[in-house]
């Protein structure tokens, strides 16, 4: 497909990523991550959107930025997979206002959902307002460290996405896996190594971490660290409960 | 040790109570658990549905969201159990436990209708199996409508905590 961008001229060129609910904007000279638009004509955090016309239809694209968010940097740094398409229903511990959070809404669409939890009552204000136009977010303005006070809102999901800069964040992980992650489920968690322990080395925290989610029934799949877009960032996945050994 | 017979289960819709089959009941605490839950014909012999109570109205469910979370007994949930759960006389012979997810609300109901309540591993895992399956268990809901109620539920919810807390910082009038 073929459209134009939102400066005059500038034209991109929209391929499928290799990861489902991702697309590829190729333009001259830049080319970017981007996802499909739920609530077309909104940007959220003032991104760019980029409009084509696919047959007689418009489709509105928005630019993923890999310095706004980690999941959008483990995507460029060629991640194996997120574990997350167009359909998956997602737990997202650690929201902020939402700028990851519209994008993941983007990746599973209308078929999918995104359970976002976030405490601070600043950033859920931004939340619930962002999901007042996609209904496949529900907000859940709460603690992610006690999921029995939102027990009534989550049902089981394909996937839980963590940012929240905890030092307990495995054990975070863990109390929400063993009540909303489906068996065979996949985690992924995203470390700022000095949110841990800032006293040793990044790739120790990072070591110690994945020892943790071993420990409680996650077997880790993958490990990548996030520059150039985060200094000290890795972002782990894992698998729970598949039934293999560790 | 007296038997987990009843598990209780919130939802964004209503409150559910099942009752577990005491036999399968040691099955549920072993390596068999996966396998069980894995497949709703096994897990619909072990639990079955007992009892269901939609909330009334938004207003309602929102009263019932804000009490569970804070491990309170809502008169809803008082009277929905005291109408599905067997009487106080046969259950004393019986040794029938009702399991609950938060240990601060079942001690609540214990309290409240005196009822033995209990939480922990097994209870867990039933409630995990629940949360899987509730659209299967209740025939009357339609594909969607539970997240329809979560979708509705959480913004309330969440509204109200933005709104009424009472350490917000940020509420500066200029």
């Amino acid at each position: 497909a073929r459209g134009g961008g939102s400066g005059p001229g500038a034209k991109f060129v929209i391929e499928p990523h290799r990861h489902k609910g991702i697309y590829i904007a190729k333009g001259k000279p830049e080319q970017a991550i981007v996802t499909k638009n739920m609530a077309p004509g909104e940007s959220v955090y003032g991104e760019k959107r980029i409009s084509v016309e696919e047959g007689d239809t418009k489709i509105e694209y928005r630019v993923w930025n890999p310095f706004r968010s980690k999941l959008a940097a483990a995507v460029i740094g060629g991640v194996e997979s997120i574990w997350m398409e167009p359909g998956s229903k997602v737990l997202y511990l650690g929201a902020a206002s939402g700028t990851t959070v519209s994008h993941v809404s983007d990746i599973v669409g209308p078929e999918g959902l995104c359970y976002a939890v976030e405490f601070s009552h600043r950033s859920g204000r931004d939340l619930v307002n962002m999901a007042k136009k996609r209904t496949n977010v529900i907000p859940i303005v709460e603690d992610a460290r006690h999921p029995h006070k939102y027990r009534m809102l989550v049902g089981m999901v394909d996937c839980i996405f963590a940012d929240v800069a905890q030092p307990d964040q495995a054990r975070i992980v863990a109390l929400n896996a063993n009540n909303f992650l489906k068996n065979g489920g996949h985690v992924v968690i995203s470390i700022k190594a000095n949110c841990i322990d800032s006293t040793v080395e990044a790739a120790t925290v990072f070591a110690m971490e994945v020892k943790k989610m071993q420990e409680m029934g996650i077997r880790p799949l993958e490990q990548l660290t996030l520059e150039p877009y985060e200094r000290d960032h890795a972002v782990v996945i894992g698998v729970f409960r598949d039934g293999k050994k560790k | 040790m007296p038997d987990i017979a009843y598990v209780l289960y919130e939802s964004a819709s209503g409150y559910a109570l099942f009752s577990v089959n005491e036999n399968e009941e040691i099955a549920l605490k072993s390596e068999e658990v996966q396998a069980s839950i894995n497949s709703f014909d096994r897990f619909g012999k072990v639990v079955k549905l007992k009892g269901f109570m939609p909330f009334k109205s938004a207003q309602s469910a929102l009263e019932n969201i804000n009490d569970i979370s804070d491990g309170i007994v809502h008169k809803d949930l008082e009277n929905f159990l005291e109408l599905n759960l067997p009487s106080k006389k046969s259950s004393k012979k019986s040794k029938a436990v009702l399991g609950v997810s938060d240990g601060r609300l079942g001690s609540a109901i214990q309290d409240a209708i005196d009822f033995p309540c209990k939480t922990g591993d097994v209870v867990q895992e039933i409630t995990r199996g629940i949360r899987l399956y509730f659209s299967k268990f209740l025939k009357a809901l339609k594909d969607g409508d539970m997240e329809k109620a979560q979708l509705g539920l959480g913004h309330s919810y969440s509204r109200g905590k933005v709104k009424f807390n009472v350490h917000r910082v940020d509420n500066m009038i200029i």
